[in-house]
């Protein structure tokens, strides 16, 4: 227990400092599930696309349109994560500027396409690239490797793209669901059940 | 020559607020207390006492009916943080290499 009235060496001193600096960045941890909710969204769109082109069998809706959904579950981890934390990081306001930026970009490509009815063989590279960008961002950030290799995952996979035809397409983009958010947001949450444990 | 040491950071309680304050945007009363392991009549002589300093902002509200207090470092808190660090370090490395 930290008390007043005890004396400090400046060795203490400097111990004390980097233990709570330390303290309150371990406290930045998030449950992972917004990154989950939003990766199993993006490999079960692709992989649905992938079985219509490859059986030639139309579903008869936008099966893309199910990513909307993922707003609703979206904003309701991050209100409740929001209502547990007892502190704002330095980190937060670039987050949700970074993250909103990849909604609006997101959003914006997908008029761009029904408007012009782009190829969508042409697109899927656009797509990977922007799923790439907010990933690699906050990996680095927050130097959390999974994310990191996860963002370069879906530039390559974006480049590889441009050879393929739009199956292929479709399995990379579920690769990159998996690699840029499932997995991160499987270890996040991990790591958030075990600090839960401690 | 040695730079003196802040007498309101140089207490445990304090330094370990102010720390626990740069490291975030705001906190809490009860991220302070949890953080610090420390009672809460202590911290809060010790969070008045650098909020008198200038060092901190403490705002109190309400959030679903219960009283919260939010604490944010001032950028003369910071300037004196990192002041103590600088005089720390003389004392750590007198000859400053």
């Amino acid at each position: 227990m930290i008390e007043e009235g005890n004396k400090m060496t400046e060795q203490e001193s400097l111990k004390l400092i980097n233990e709570m600096i330390g303290k309150a960045k371990r406290s930045y941890i998030t449950t992972g599930a917004a990154s989950i909710v939003w990766g199993i969204l993006i490999v079960v769109c692709s992989l649905l696309t992938w079985y219509q082109v490859y059986t030639q069998h139309a579903f008869g809706f936008d099966v893309w349109l199910l990513v909307f959904l993922a707003v609703i579950p979206q904003i309701y981890f991050s209100i409740a994560e929001k209502k547990k934390k007892n502190f704002v990081s330095h980190d937060e306001h670039t987050m949700t500027y970074l993250w909103s930026t990849f909604a609006i970009c997101i959003f914006i490509l997908s008029f761009y396409n029904s408007k012009f009815e782009t190829d969508s063989s042409h697109s899927t590279a656009l797509f990977m690239l922007l799923y790439g960008i907010p990933t690699f961002i906050t990996g680095g950030i927050f130097k959390f490797k999974p994310m990191i290799f996860g963002g370069i995952i879906c530039w390559v996979l974006s480049v590889a793209s441009m050879y393929t035809d739009i199956a292929t397409d479709m399995l990379f983009m579920a690769a990159c669901g998996l690699f840029a958010w499932f997995i991160p947001g499987i270890i996040l949450w991990k790591k958030y059940k075990k600090q839960q444990l401690c | 020559m040695f730079k003196e040491l802040d007498p309101i950071l140089h207490s445990q309680l304090r330094l370990a607020v102010i720390s626990l304050l740069i490291s975030v945007k705001e906190a809490e009363f009860t991220f302070l207390k949890e953080k610090t392991n420390s009672t809460a009549g202590n911290l809060s002589v010790q969070i008045n006492k650098l909020k008198d300093a200038g060092y901190i902002e403490v705002t109190k509200q309400f959030s679903n009916n219960y009283p919260q207090t939010i604490c944010k470092i001032t950028p003369r808190g910071i300037d004196a943080f990192e002041e103590y660090v600088k005089a720390l370090q003389s004392y750590m490395n007198p000859n400053g290499k």
